[in-house]
Protein backbone atom coordinates (compact mmCIF):
# COMPACT_ATOMS: atom_id res chain seq x y z
CA UNK A 1 0.00 0.00 0.00
CA UNK A 2 1.83 3.80 -0.97
CA UNK A 3 0.47 6.49 1.23
CA UNK A 4 0.69 9.63 -0.20
CA UNK A 5 3.71 11.72 1.39
CA UNK A 6 1.40 14.63 2.22
CA UNK A 7 -1.03 12.02 4.39
CA UNK A 8 2.05 10.88 6.42
CA UNK A 9 3.16 14.88 7.15
CA UNK A 10 -0.25 15.40 8.80
CA UNK A 11 -0.33 12.05 10.93
CA UNK A 12 3.17 13.38 11.76
CA UNK A 13 1.95 16.60 12.83
CA UNK A 14 -2.12 15.25 14.45
CA UNK A 15 -0.11 12.71 16.58
CA UNK A 16 3.34 15.26 17.70
CA UNK A 17 0.11 17.54 18.26
CA UNK A 18 -2.00 15.23 20.44
CA UNK A 19 1.15 13.64 22.51
CA UNK A 20 1.66 17.45 23.74
CA UNK A 21 -1.73 16.70 25.69
CA UNK A 22 -1.95 14.77 28.21
CA UNK A 23 -4.82 11.92 28.65
CA UNK A 24 -6.39 12.44 31.93
CA UNK A 25 -9.43 10.15 31.70
CA UNK A 26 -9.65 6.05 30.26
CA UNK A 27 -11.67 7.29 27.46
CA UNK A 28 -8.76 9.97 26.27
CA UNK A 29 -6.43 6.80 27.11
CA UNK A 30 -8.07 4.49 24.96
CA UNK A 31 -7.74 7.32 22.04
CA UNK A 32 -4.14 8.14 22.31
CA UNK A 33 -3.44 4.08 22.07
CA UNK A 34 -5.87 3.48 19.58
CA UNK A 35 -4.31 6.34 17.56
CA UNK A 36 -0.82 5.07 18.14
CA UNK A 37 -2.16 1.62 16.91
CA UNK A 38 -2.72 2.79 13.51
CA UNK A 39 1.68 3.47 12.50
CA UNK A 40 2.22 0.26 13.92
CA UNK A 41 -0.68 -1.68 11.83
CA UNK A 42 0.93 0.31 9.03
CA UNK A 43 4.48 -0.78 9.79
CA UNK A 44 3.20 -4.46 9.64
CA UNK A 45 1.22 -3.94 6.63
CA UNK A 46 4.72 -2.31 4.85
CA UNK A 47 5.53 -6.00 6.09
CA UNK A 48 8.70 -4.38 8.55
CA UNK A 49 7.88 -6.96 11.19
CA UNK A 50 10.78 -6.02 13.41
CA UNK A 51 9.95 -2.99 14.15
CA UNK A 52 6.73 -3.27 14.49
CA UNK A 53 6.57 -5.64 17.26
CA UNK A 54 9.07 -4.26 19.00
CA UNK A 55 7.47 -0.85 18.94
CA UNK A 56 4.33 -2.66 19.91
CA UNK A 57 5.58 -4.73 22.70
CA UNK A 58 7.91 -1.81 24.08
CA UNK A 59 4.86 0.57 24.19
CA UNK A 60 2.11 -2.31 26.08
CA UNK A 61 5.22 -3.34 28.92
CA UNK A 62 5.30 0.40 29.26
CA UNK A 63 1.65 1.12 29.44
CA UNK A 64 1.55 -1.82 31.46
CA UNK A 65 4.27 -0.31 33.95
CA UNK A 66 2.50 2.88 34.05
CA UNK A 67 -0.69 1.72 35.05
CA UNK A 68 0.03 -0.87 37.82
CA UNK A 69 1.57 1.65 39.68
CA UNK A 70 -0.75 4.16 38.87
CA UNK A 71 -2.70 4.18 42.06
CA UNK A 72 0.26 3.29 44.53
CA UNK A 73 1.94 6.05 46.75
CA UNK A 74 4.93 5.61 44.61
CA UNK A 75 7.87 6.69 45.85
CA UNK A 76 11.60 5.28 46.34
CA UNK A 77 14.51 5.96 44.20
CA UNK A 78 13.87 2.57 42.02
CA UNK A 79 10.11 3.09 41.48
CA UNK A 80 10.46 6.90 40.60
CA UNK A 81 12.76 5.59 38.39
CA UNK A 82 10.77 2.96 36.35
CA UNK A 83 7.82 5.31 36.36
CA UNK A 84 9.85 8.04 34.86
CA UNK A 85 11.50 5.86 31.96
CA UNK A 86 8.07 4.18 31.29
CA UNK A 87 6.24 7.65 31.50
CA UNK A 88 8.55 9.15 29.16
CA UNK A 89 8.18 5.84 26.68
CA UNK A 90 4.43 6.59 26.75
CA UNK A 91 4.16 9.99 26.32
CA UNK A 92 6.99 10.09 23.35
CA UNK A 93 6.93 6.60 21.82
CA UNK A 94 3.72 7.21 19.21
CA UNK A 95 6.17 9.64 17.61
CA UNK A 96 8.85 7.96 17.53
CA UNK A 97 6.69 5.38 15.42
CA UNK A 98 5.08 7.49 12.98
CA UNK A 99 8.68 9.37 12.23
CA UNK A 100 10.09 5.59 11.85
CA UNK A 101 7.22 4.55 9.53
CA UNK A 102 7.33 8.07 7.46
CA UNK A 103 11.22 7.92 6.97
CA UNK A 104 11.41 4.22 6.49
CA UNK A 105 8.78 4.23 3.84
CA UNK A 106 9.03 7.06 1.82
CA UNK A 107 11.66 7.27 -0.59
CA UNK A 108 13.58 10.84 -1.44
CA UNK A 109 11.94 11.44 -5.06
CA UNK A 110 8.31 11.22 -3.08
CA UNK A 111 9.47 13.43 -0.45
CA UNK A 112 10.73 16.09 -2.85
CA UNK A 113 7.77 16.21 -4.89
CA UNK A 114 5.51 16.45 -1.94
CA UNK A 115 7.67 19.04 -0.59
CA UNK A 116 7.22 21.08 -3.69
CA UNK A 117 3.81 20.65 -4.46
CA UNK A 118 3.01 22.17 -0.64
CA UNK A 119 5.09 24.89 -1.73
CA UNK A 120 7.91 24.90 0.74
CA UNK A 121 10.94 26.71 -0.23
CA UNK A 122 13.78 24.91 -1.90
CA UNK A 123 16.25 25.89 0.91
CA UNK A 124 14.28 23.99 3.78
CA UNK A 125 13.05 20.75 1.52
CA UNK A 126 16.57 19.80 0.36
CA UNK A 127 17.91 20.27 3.96
CA UNK A 128 15.11 18.12 5.57
CA UNK A 129 15.40 15.49 2.85
CA UNK A 130 19.13 15.27 3.56
CA UNK A 131 18.11 15.17 7.63
CA UNK A 132 16.15 12.41 7.08
CA UNK A 133 18.71 10.20 4.78
CA UNK A 134 21.20 10.71 6.78
CA UNK A 135 19.70 9.25 10.48
CA UNK A 136 20.52 6.06 8.84
CA UNK A 137 23.84 6.68 7.43
CA UNK A 138 25.20 8.02 10.19
CA UNK A 139 23.96 4.84 12.44
CA UNK A 140 25.60 2.85 9.83
CA UNK A 141 28.80 4.71 10.01
CA UNK A 142 28.50 4.78 13.61
CA UNK A 143 28.62 0.37 13.83
CA UNK A 144 31.56 0.77 11.57
CA UNK A 145 33.70 2.86 13.60
CA UNK A 146 32.91 0.71 16.15
CA UNK A 147 33.46 -2.42 14.74
CA UNK A 148 36.82 -0.96 14.43
CA UNK A 149 37.16 -0.07 17.31
CA UNK A 150 36.40 -2.94 18.97
CA UNK A 151 39.13 -5.01 16.71
CA UNK A 152 42.10 -2.45 18.28
CA UNK A 153 40.67 -3.05 21.39
CA UNK A 154 40.10 0.86 22.02
CA UNK A 155 36.57 0.68 22.54
CA UNK A 156 36.37 2.35 26.31
CA UNK A 157 38.98 4.65 25.32
CA UNK A 158 40.56 3.71 28.77
CA UNK A 159 37.60 4.73 31.00
CA UNK A 160 38.16 8.65 29.83
CA UNK A 161 35.13 10.42 28.62
CA UNK A 162 36.47 12.83 26.34
CA UNK A 163 38.80 10.45 24.69
CA UNK A 164 35.33 8.15 24.31
CA UNK A 165 33.69 10.90 22.39
CA UNK A 166 36.70 12.15 20.29
CA UNK A 167 37.58 8.63 18.92
CA UNK A 168 33.94 7.82 18.08
CA UNK A 169 33.04 11.79 16.66
CA UNK A 170 36.10 12.36 14.65
CA UNK A 171 35.99 9.42 12.11
CA UNK A 172 32.17 9.66 11.99
CA UNK A 173 32.95 13.10 10.88
CA UNK A 174 35.20 12.77 8.68
CA UNK A 175 32.95 10.29 7.00
CA UNK A 176 30.04 12.35 6.80
CA UNK A 177 31.75 15.37 5.70
CA UNK A 178 32.83 12.59 2.63
CA UNK A 179 29.38 11.17 2.06
CA UNK A 180 28.53 14.86 1.69
CA UNK A 181 30.71 15.63 -0.95
CA UNK A 182 29.23 12.68 -2.71
CA UNK A 183 26.01 13.51 -2.23
CA UNK A 184 26.22 17.18 -3.26
CA UNK A 185 28.23 15.96 -6.29
CA UNK A 186 25.14 13.35 -7.17
CA UNK A 187 22.58 15.97 -6.37
CA UNK A 188 23.96 18.11 -8.82
CA UNK A 189 24.25 16.06 -11.69
CA UNK A 190 19.92 15.51 -10.43
CA UNK A 191 19.51 18.78 -10.85
CA UNK A 192 19.21 19.87 -7.72
CA UNK A 193 19.79 24.13 -7.26
CA UNK A 194 19.02 24.71 -10.85
CA UNK A 195 16.98 27.77 -11.96
CA UNK A 196 14.24 25.54 -14.00
CA UNK A 197 10.87 23.97 -11.91
CA UNK A 198 11.74 20.33 -11.22
CA UNK A 199 9.73 17.45 -12.92
CA UNK A 200 9.96 14.50 -10.69
CA UNK A 201 9.13 10.90 -11.66
CA UNK A 202 7.27 10.31 -8.49
CA UNK A 203 2.98 11.26 -9.18
CA UNK A 204 1.88 12.07 -6.46
CA UNK A 205 -1.88 11.79 -5.72
CA UNK A 206 -4.47 11.65 -2.83
CA UNK A 207 -5.74 8.40 -2.94
CA UNK A 208 -9.21 6.68 -0.70
CA UNK A 209 -7.48 5.32 1.75
CA UNK A 210 -5.11 8.84 2.00
CA UNK A 211 -8.92 10.66 2.34
CA UNK A 212 -9.37 7.73 5.34
CA UNK A 213 -6.75 8.36 6.91
CA UNK A 214 -7.18 11.93 7.12
CA UNK A 215 -10.27 12.11 8.32
CA UNK A 216 -9.10 9.54 10.59
CA UNK A 217 -6.69 11.53 12.36
CA UNK A 218 -8.51 14.57 12.41
CA UNK A 219 -11.38 13.20 14.36
CA UNK A 220 -9.36 11.59 16.97
CA UNK A 221 -7.64 14.79 17.20
CA UNK A 222 -11.30 17.13 17.28
CA UNK A 223 -12.64 14.39 19.40
CA UNK A 224 -9.69 14.65 22.08
CA UNK A 225 -9.43 18.18 22.25
CA UNK A 226 -13.29 18.22 22.95
CA UNK A 227 -13.36 15.89 25.64
CA UNK A 228 -10.41 16.96 27.61
CA UNK A 229 -11.16 21.06 27.12
CA UNK A 230 -15.06 21.12 26.89
CA UNK A 231 -16.53 17.89 28.71
CA UNK B 1 34.43 26.84 -1.99
CA UNK B 2 36.44 30.01 -2.99
CA UNK B 3 35.37 30.81 -6.21
CA UNK B 4 31.37 30.83 -5.26
CA UNK B 5 32.31 33.56 -2.43
CA UNK B 6 31.41 35.85 -4.87
CA UNK B 7 27.67 35.19 -4.78
CA UNK B 8 25.83 35.70 -1.46
CA UNK B 9 23.05 32.95 -2.64
CA UNK B 10 23.02 29.83 -0.70
CA UNK B 11 23.44 26.89 -3.11
CA UNK B 12 22.19 22.90 -3.46
CA UNK B 13 25.94 22.48 -1.87
CA UNK B 14 25.37 24.88 0.84
CA UNK B 15 21.77 22.92 1.55
CA UNK B 16 23.49 19.45 1.97
CA UNK B 17 25.93 20.72 4.49
CA UNK B 18 23.11 22.35 6.31
CA UNK B 19 21.37 18.87 6.35
CA UNK B 20 24.13 16.72 7.50
CA UNK B 21 25.56 18.90 10.18
CA UNK B 22 21.72 19.11 11.51
CA UNK B 23 21.57 15.86 11.31
CA UNK B 24 24.22 15.35 13.30
CA UNK B 25 23.46 17.75 16.29
CA UNK B 26 20.30 15.87 16.69
CA UNK B 27 22.26 12.57 17.52
CA UNK B 28 24.13 14.16 19.93
CA UNK B 29 21.06 15.71 21.28
CA UNK B 30 18.96 12.29 21.57
CA UNK B 31 22.11 10.86 23.00
CA UNK B 32 22.34 13.57 25.84
CA UNK B 33 18.97 13.17 26.03
CA UNK B 34 18.81 9.52 26.65
CA UNK B 35 20.83 9.99 29.94
CA UNK B 36 18.60 12.13 31.05
CA UNK B 37 15.81 10.04 31.29
CA UNK B 38 17.44 8.68 34.66
CA UNK B 39 17.28 11.20 36.91
CA UNK B 40 15.51 15.08 36.62
CA UNK B 41 18.25 16.41 37.60
CA UNK B 42 20.50 15.07 34.10
CA UNK B 43 17.79 16.68 32.32
CA UNK B 44 19.18 19.83 33.69
CA UNK B 45 23.08 19.04 32.76
CA UNK B 46 22.00 19.41 29.35
CA UNK B 47 22.96 22.84 29.10
CA UNK B 48 26.50 21.32 30.02
CA UNK B 49 26.69 17.98 27.47
CA UNK B 50 24.86 19.19 24.90
CA UNK B 51 26.83 22.64 23.94
CA UNK B 52 30.79 20.71 24.91
CA UNK B 53 29.69 17.71 22.94
CA UNK B 54 28.34 19.53 19.91
CA UNK B 55 30.93 21.82 19.84
CA UNK B 56 32.78 19.50 17.68
CA UNK B 57 30.46 19.05 14.78
CA UNK B 58 29.72 23.00 15.52
CA UNK B 59 32.94 24.40 15.13
CA UNK B 60 33.80 21.97 11.75
CA UNK B 61 30.00 23.50 10.20
CA UNK B 62 31.50 27.11 10.92
CA UNK B 63 34.68 26.35 8.69
CA UNK B 64 31.95 25.72 5.87
CA UNK B 65 29.70 28.49 6.45
CA UNK B 66 30.41 30.98 4.49
CA UNK B 67 27.00 32.98 3.53
CA UNK B 68 24.20 34.12 5.72
CA UNK B 69 21.34 31.89 6.25
CA UNK B 70 23.14 28.62 6.94
CA UNK B 71 22.53 28.88 10.67
CA UNK B 72 19.27 30.03 10.03
CA UNK B 73 18.00 27.04 7.98
CA UNK B 74 19.71 24.75 10.82
CA UNK B 75 17.82 26.09 13.85
CA UNK B 76 14.40 25.93 11.65
CA UNK B 77 15.32 22.18 10.73
CA UNK B 78 15.98 21.52 14.11
CA UNK B 79 12.43 23.68 15.63
CA UNK B 80 11.35 21.34 13.04
CA UNK B 81 12.21 18.13 14.21
CA UNK B 82 11.50 18.53 17.81
CA UNK B 83 8.22 19.05 17.10
CA UNK B 84 7.96 15.75 15.29
CA UNK B 85 9.55 14.04 18.26
CA UNK B 86 7.16 15.25 20.13
CA UNK B 87 8.86 18.72 22.65
CA UNK B 88 5.75 20.51 21.19
CA UNK B 89 6.27 24.01 19.89
CA UNK B 90 6.71 26.19 22.51
CA UNK B 91 10.33 25.96 21.95
CA UNK B 92 10.03 26.45 18.26
CA UNK B 93 10.26 30.78 18.45
CA UNK B 94 13.27 30.39 20.75
CA UNK B 95 15.11 28.03 18.64
CA UNK B 96 14.59 30.22 15.45
CA UNK B 97 15.51 33.28 17.60
CA UNK B 98 18.65 31.99 18.19
CA UNK B 99 19.31 30.47 15.10
CA UNK B 100 18.65 34.08 13.31
CA UNK B 101 21.11 35.94 15.90
CA UNK B 102 23.60 33.14 15.84
CA UNK B 103 23.63 33.99 12.08
CA UNK B 104 23.64 37.79 12.38
CA UNK B 105 26.77 37.34 14.88
CA UNK B 106 28.82 35.28 12.86
CA UNK B 107 28.19 37.72 9.48
CA UNK B 108 29.35 40.58 11.64
CA UNK B 109 32.63 38.88 11.56
CA UNK B 110 32.67 37.40 7.94
CA UNK B 111 32.13 34.14 8.99
CA UNK B 112 36.41 33.96 9.73
CA UNK B 113 36.68 35.50 13.17
CA UNK B 114 36.97 33.00 15.60
CA UNK B 115 35.63 35.20 18.21
CA UNK B 116 32.40 35.79 16.77
CA UNK B 117 32.19 32.40 16.15
CA UNK B 118 32.16 31.96 19.73
CA UNK B 119 29.96 34.15 20.64
CA UNK B 120 27.88 33.16 18.00
CA UNK B 121 27.67 29.54 18.87
CA UNK B 122 27.30 30.40 22.73
CA UNK B 123 24.29 32.05 21.23
CA UNK B 124 22.93 29.28 19.14
CA UNK B 125 23.58 26.95 22.50
CA UNK B 126 20.92 28.85 23.67
CA UNK B 127 18.04 26.43 21.70
CA UNK B 128 18.88 23.73 24.37
CA UNK B 129 16.77 25.18 26.82
CA UNK B 130 13.72 24.88 24.00
CA UNK B 131 13.82 21.34 25.80
CA UNK B 132 12.50 22.91 28.76
CA UNK B 133 10.26 24.94 27.36
CA UNK B 134 7.04 22.85 28.08
CA UNK B 135 8.00 22.26 31.83
CA UNK B 136 8.27 26.06 32.63
CA UNK B 137 5.32 27.89 30.68
CA UNK B 138 2.94 25.87 31.47
CA UNK B 139 4.19 24.43 35.30
CA UNK B 140 1.41 24.40 37.08
CA UNK B 141 -1.25 22.71 34.76
CA UNK B 142 1.64 20.70 33.18
CA UNK B 143 2.66 19.00 37.18
CA UNK B 144 -0.85 18.61 37.77
CA UNK B 145 -1.27 16.98 34.36
CA UNK B 146 1.86 14.45 35.49
CA UNK B 147 0.09 13.74 38.84
CA UNK B 148 -2.80 12.68 37.08
CA UNK B 149 -0.83 10.75 34.84
CA UNK B 150 0.48 8.63 37.31
CA UNK B 151 4.12 10.41 37.81
CA UNK B 152 5.08 9.97 41.66
CA UNK B 153 4.89 12.94 43.80
CA UNK B 154 8.84 12.51 44.40
CA UNK B 155 9.51 12.94 40.45
CA UNK B 156 7.79 15.94 39.90
CA UNK B 157 8.85 17.59 42.95
CA UNK B 158 12.71 17.14 41.51
CA UNK B 159 12.07 17.95 38.09
CA UNK B 160 9.99 21.43 38.93
CA UNK B 161 12.94 22.24 41.39
CA UNK B 162 15.45 21.99 38.99
CA UNK B 163 13.39 23.23 36.20
CA UNK B 164 11.50 26.62 36.92
CA UNK B 165 10.94 29.98 35.50
CA UNK B 166 13.57 31.40 38.44
CA UNK B 167 16.23 28.69 37.42
CA UNK B 168 15.77 29.06 33.48
CA UNK B 169 17.69 31.98 33.84
CA UNK B 170 20.98 30.26 34.85
CA UNK B 171 20.08 27.43 32.32
CA UNK B 172 20.27 29.62 29.63
CA UNK B 173 23.47 31.66 31.51
CA UNK B 174 24.50 28.33 31.46
CA UNK B 175 23.90 27.22 27.97
CA UNK B 176 26.07 30.62 26.42
CA UNK B 177 29.01 30.01 29.30
CA UNK B 178 29.52 26.47 28.09
CA UNK B 179 28.75 27.03 24.67
CA UNK B 180 31.86 29.63 24.24
CA UNK B 181 33.96 26.76 26.68
CA UNK B 182 32.58 24.33 23.75
CA UNK B 183 33.79 26.69 21.32
CA UNK B 184 37.35 26.66 22.23
CA UNK B 185 37.24 23.16 22.81
CA UNK B 186 35.75 22.14 19.37
CA UNK B 187 38.45 24.67 17.58
CA UNK B 188 41.59 22.70 19.07
CA UNK B 189 40.13 18.94 17.88
CA UNK B 190 39.19 21.01 14.65
CA UNK B 191 42.48 22.27 14.17
CA UNK B 192 44.38 18.94 15.94
CA UNK B 193 42.45 16.91 13.00
CA UNK B 194 41.28 18.52 10.23
CA UNK B 195 43.54 21.40 9.31
CA UNK B 196 46.13 18.25 9.25
CA UNK B 197 44.12 16.19 6.58
CA UNK B 198 43.27 19.04 4.63
CA UNK B 199 40.06 19.07 4.81
CA UNK B 200 39.06 22.27 6.45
Amino acid sequence: MKLDPRTKFYMILIVSAVVMLSATTPFLWGLKIAMTLIPIILLIIEKKYTSAFGFAFLYIAALVLTFAFLSEESTGLFKSLLIGYSGIVVQFLPCFITAWYVIRTTKIDEFMSAMQKMKVPDGIAISLAVVMRFFPTIKEEYASISDAMKMRGIALGGGNAAKMIEYRMIPLLFSCVNIGDELSAAAITRGLGGKVKRTSVAELRLRLVDWLLITAFTAVAVIFVVYKYFL
Amino acid sequence: MSSETGSNKLKAKDFITVGIFTAIILVVEFACGMLGYIHPFIVASYVIMIPLVGAIPMMLFYTKVQKFGMITIMSILIAIMMFVLGMGFLGAPLIIIAGVIADLIAKSGKYKSFKKTMLSYGVFCLWICANYFPVIVTAESYRQDLIDEGYSAEYCNNLFLAINYKTIGILLILCFVFGCLGALIGKAVVKKHFEKAGIV
